[in-house]
């Protein structure tokens, strides 16, 4: 019982980063519908901008800030370069060519920081609190992952839903034609959804890489995670990638626990299959168009 | 050419099976003449081709994106390992193993495999098929980490390659290797001759067959083809025998399995080094081939060497599932898959099942990447996670959309890409004296970059592009000539 | 205030107008009627800046529109309110409403809101409702709430009968021409149900293949038996 509890204590900062990167996946596919597996290839990247900028100005906190700021760049040029002019062409196009942008950035950071896995230490002790004469396998660090994504999410959620431009971004997803009979340009709603995508996707790649290391494929297993996660809840529901990113990483932390991490994939795999079995429309979408 | 096809019923047949055979010939014949290194780069580009044969199916004419061939290879690339290594007769028939029956069981193993992964992707559209196939990239090599004992866990498994007269005891096309030796024969001059023409049909044929609207010019396609050809045969010119060591350890891959810790690589040199003592072991006539990694490279005056033996018999399995996936192609299935790629709902009506067509697309491209992953499984002398990266998932779709996926032409021209644009990089860094750092990943960077243009541009790939470009000079030539 | 001149639009390799002037007066509802496929949706997705025209321009307060964004177009003053309902679903209503006009002041909104729900007190009851629960006369009247609240000069209506009871196409349509004649508002009403909209028209148009075969008086063309037989059907 004590073992249930540790692993699930241990699986929560990772489940709420899983969450968050979820949150990326699902705002790009509201704002165009497109499934951007190049999400996390981004967020690889602005995170060693970051232990770049670490490492330059000694500040984990910078790093944090120029990563989102990069993020939000990176996802406004991948939208226009890659995803507007591709988007008209076809589907099958667009899915490969964020696959294309994942290839490169993986690529451009192995070329720019070397392939070797690089460790990215927490800017706070990551050891477990100590308390009824025993040590928790939650540390402040976690703590602290948990704070930011929960600070994140709720002003996500403030944006989304009492303000103008949140409202704006909603209506472009649903339904971009009386979005823009409304007045309300589109185009830079759209834009506006990758942007956040790269910034939320930034976060999560800073607050992961001290849970495990840094390098240029690192994050693809949480791309699987992630898209899983996202796709349980509904694909275009915050809240869904939101609780089902939790609840993956909770998956995961007892399914590593009890047996040993290197089955994480095959769970996230077996949770994919399953949900596209029984629930395919996902567990929070109104939609049912999933099938041909 | 149709009308033909309609009058005898078996002459589709008979012009797939030349094809394969015409350049089955070419290829082995090339093969014997050309050295060691280069015959291991045909045998890896065969490998591809074979492999991304069955993504021209899936992805160009059932219209799936699917990122799980390269756990496909794994499944056949595991099998034969296992099979290979454990069996001594062939269960219920109980005569001797041999190579050629892992590599059926390890088909057959693909077909499993894929059947079931095609059903479940045949309720699921775009993104959604992509991301499980992702996941299935990413989740089925660490199969292997769920039963070491089994599987070898992380580190894999290292397998006894049945090189001539040690397996394949009907002497099929290992015999080419050791018979015919570096010469070539004066008498199969004449195969060389007729090239060009027979490659032109092929194009020719090939276009009819997916309805594309321009009727190939045989001479335009087939410069293209013998330019690939050139192409292939140019590295001669730049490779160094002290590029051996690092081409062995796969530098396409290594941008993607940069994770793979050193002692992956040297397993796959440990391999190596056993495959070659499996070979002087083997019964050869020449004394000379003895094949240790400095001696490779007398390879062609000894009249034997691994990389040879590897190139035909990966060019055996590629021209036997190229036979298949033409006769497929070219035949009623081939039509079936477009319709419902096009529009499933008009092909449900017409009576085509959508789900059908898609599960059976599924089936063969993962029995023709098994089949593939075989093949890797005997040029590597190993089977591990290492080897079945998602990085060797998202190579075969790079191949398959650079070279065009729409075509089987398309297939082998992303094949070769796939081996030539790592040793060209490596040229040129040679000459400029980059960071093997950049050296490394710079192919994949630009792969990544080729693809999203490739995607906005030409979607058609390097054929498609072509071909566009052939009908655009003719509709040109059409208009001035006629006022 | 809105004026179309000459203005040919195709649809795919259909020619969905043919050379199609006319005028929208405000203060008045102008009807444009004819059979299914006559053009005029394309008319009026053509002025809202959704197609592009072949030839001809649309002027309003006579400034040039034609090729212009639907999301420029709607700030200069004209509203349409498209085919079938066109509400979010996933919105509430009052959601709905709001995302009519984001770039007006907070004043104005604050005003063309109240105005709204005075007009269609059922939205002010539903406000905090999700769209997809409402009828489909209330889900009308969300939709030409949203348009009034981007406070237009003029407002396209594309077809408000189609899926509604004759009662309650004929109350929306009252509401809509009291509307036009207490604030000046220009009127473009197109309708396949020419009776309806004859009656609330001041003028009428009949469309027929993309090309005008008759304009005049409303009352007149109701009662012209050769034209409702010829391309009205009823």
């Amino acid at each position: 019982m004590i073992d249930f509890i540790d692993y699930l204590l241990g699986g929560i900062s990772s489940g709420a980063i899983i969450a968050l990167m979820a949150l990326a996946l699902v705002l790009v596919w509201r704002s165009t519908r497109v499934v951007n597996f190049a999400q996390l290839g981004q967020a690889m990247f602005t995170t060693y901008i970051a232990l770049t900028v670490r490492e330059l100005t000694g500040s984990w906190f910078l790093g944090l800030i120029i990563a989102m700021a990069a993020g939000l760049v990176v996802g406004v040029i991948v939208h226009f370069l890659v995803i507007r002019p591709v988007k008209r062409l076809d589907t099958s196009g667009a899915i490969i060519a964020t696959f294309g942008v994942l290839i490169a950035l993986e690529a451009l950071a192995a070329m720019v920081w070397g392939g070797d896995p690089e460790a990215f230490p927490p800017p706070i002790n990551n050891s477990g609190y100590e308390a009824f004469g025993r040590i928790w396998p939650f540390s402040p660090y976690d703590l602290l992952v948990l704070a930011s994504v929960v600070f994140l999410v709720l002003a996500l959620s403030v944006v989304f839903t009492r303000t103008n431009v949140g409202l704006a971004m909603r209506a472009s997803a649903f339904n971009p034609e009386v979005a823009r009979l409304s007045g309300v340009r589109v185009n830079r709603m759209l834009a506006l959804g990758w942007a956040i995508a790269g910034l939320v996707g930034a976060v999560a790649g800073v607050l992961v890489a001290p849970l495990s290391t840094l390098s240029p494929t690192s994050f693809d297993i949480f791309l699987v995670f992630a898209f899983t996660a996202a796709v349980i809840g509904g694909l275009d529901s915050l809240v869904g990638a939101v609780a089902f990113g939790i609840g993956t990483g909770l998956v995961i932390a007892l399914v590593s626990g009890y047996s040993d991490s290197s089955n994480a994939p095959l769970v996230a795999l077996v949770l994919l299959v399953l949900n596209l079995l029984f629930k395919p429309e996902g567990v929070f979408s109104h939609h049912k168009a999933r099938a041909v | 050419m149709e009308a033909l096809v309609q009058r005898f019923p078996g002459a589709r047949l008979g012009v797939n099976a030349v094809t394969a055979l015409v350049i089955w010939g070419l290829l082995t014949w090339v093969n014997q003449v050309i050295e060691p290194l280069m015959s291991y780069y045909l045998a890896t580009a065969a490998m591809y081709a074979t492999a991304m044969f069955g993504m021209t199916i899936l992805l160009g004419l059932s219209g799936q994106v699917s990122l799980g061939n390269g756990a496909l290879m794994a499944v056949g690339g595991y099998i034969f390992a296992l099979t290979s290594m454990n069996w001594q007769t062939v269960p219920i028939l109980g005569t001797p193993w041999n190579a050629v029956w892992s590599m059926v069981f390890a088909g057959f193993g693909g077909v499993v495999f894929g059947a079931a992964i095609g059903g479940i992707a045949a309720r699921l559209r775009g993104p959604y098929l992509a991301g499980l196939t992702l996941g299935i990239a990413v989740g089925v090599p660490a199969i292997a980490n769920r039963f070491p004992e089994l599987l070898g866990g992380e580190n894999g498994l290292m397998l006894q390659v049945p090189y001539p007269a040690g397996g394949y005891t009907s002497g099929d096309t290992s015999d080419e290797a050791v018979d015919d030796g570096g010469e070539v024969p004066l008498d199969e001059e004449p195969v060389y001759e007729e090239l060009p023409d027979d490659f032109g049909d092929f194009d020719e044929e090939f276009t009819d067959e997916f309805g594309d609207e321009l009727d190939s010019d045989p001479g335009d396609l087939s410069d293209e083809d013998l330019l690939t050809e050139d192409d292939l045969l140019s590295e001669d010119d730049f490779l160094s025998d002290d590029d051996f060591l690092t081409d062995e350890d796969f530098t396409t891959e290594d941008g993607f399995e940069a994770d793979i810790d050193s002692d992956a690589g040297a397993d796959l040199d440990a391999g190596l080094d056993g495959g070659s003592e499996a070979s002087e072991g083997a019964d050869i006539t020449d004394p000379a081939a003895d094949l240790d990694l400095a001696g490779v490279d007398a390879g062609v005056d000894a009249g034997f060497a691994i990389e040879q033996w590897q190139a035909s018999m990966a060019i055996a399995v590629a021209c036997v599932v190229g036979f298949i996936a033409l006769n497929l192609v070219r035949g009623r299935q081939g039509r079936v898959w477009q319709a419902v790629r096009d529009d499933p709902i008009a092909a449900a009506v017409s009576g085509i099942s959508p789900a059908g067509s898609k599960i059976s697309a599924f089936v063969v491209s993962s029995l023709f990447a098994a089949l593939a992953g075989a093949v890797f499984a005997q040029i590597l002398t190993y089977v591990g996670p290492g080897a079945f990266t998602l990085g060797l998932s998202l190579s075969l779709l790079v191949g398959i959309v650079l070279g065009g996926r729409n075509s089987f032409i398309g297939a082998i021209i992303g094949a070769v890409i796939l081996v030539w644009l790592p040793e060209f990089v490596l040229d040129v860094s040679a000459d400029r004296g980059w960071q093997d750092q950049i050296t490394n990943n710079a192919p994949n960077f630009i792969y990544g970059l080729l693809v999203v243009l490739v995607v906005l541009a030409a979607p058609g790939g390097i054929v498609g592009g072509i071909q566009s470009l052939a009908g655009r000079l003719r509709g040109q030539a059409k208009s001035s000539s006629s006022p | 205030m809105l004026r179309i001149d000459a203005l040919s639009v195709n649809y795919g390799a259909v020619e969905a107008l043919k050379n199609v002037s006319l005028d929208v007066p405000p203060g008045r509802v102008t009807a444009v009627i004819g059979a299914n496929g006559a053009g005029k949706s394309t008319l009026m997705r053509t002025l809202a800046g959704l197609e592009k025209p072949l030839a001809g321009r649309g002027l309003f307060n006579d400034e040039d529109i034609t090729g212009s964004k639907p999301e420029d177009i709607v700030r200069m003053g004209i509203a349409l309110v498209p085919e079938g309902r066109s509400t979010i679903p996933d919105l509430t209503v009052e959601e709905n409403l709001k995302l009519g006009g984001m770039w007006r002041t907070h004043a104005q909104r604050a005003t063309s809101l109240t105005r709204v729900y005075a007009l269609f007190p059922v939205l002010g009851e539903r406000r905090h409702l999700r769209a997809d629960t409402l009828s489909g006369g209330e889900r009308q009247q969300l939709a030409i709430g949203r348009a009034l609240m981007t406070g237009p000069q003029a407002l396209l209506l594309d077809e408000p009968s189609l899926g509604l009871a004759p009662l309650i196409v004929t109350q929306i349509l009252e509401l809509v021409e009291h509307m036009a004649r207490d604030s000046g508002l220009a009127v473009l009403l197109v309708e396949q149900n020419a009776a309806t909209a004859l009656r609330v028209a001041k003028t009428g148009i009949v469309l027929n293949l993309g090309e005008i075969v008759k304009s005049g008086p409303a009352r007149e063309i109701a009662q012209d038996e050769e034209l409702r037989h010829a391309y009205l059907g009823y």
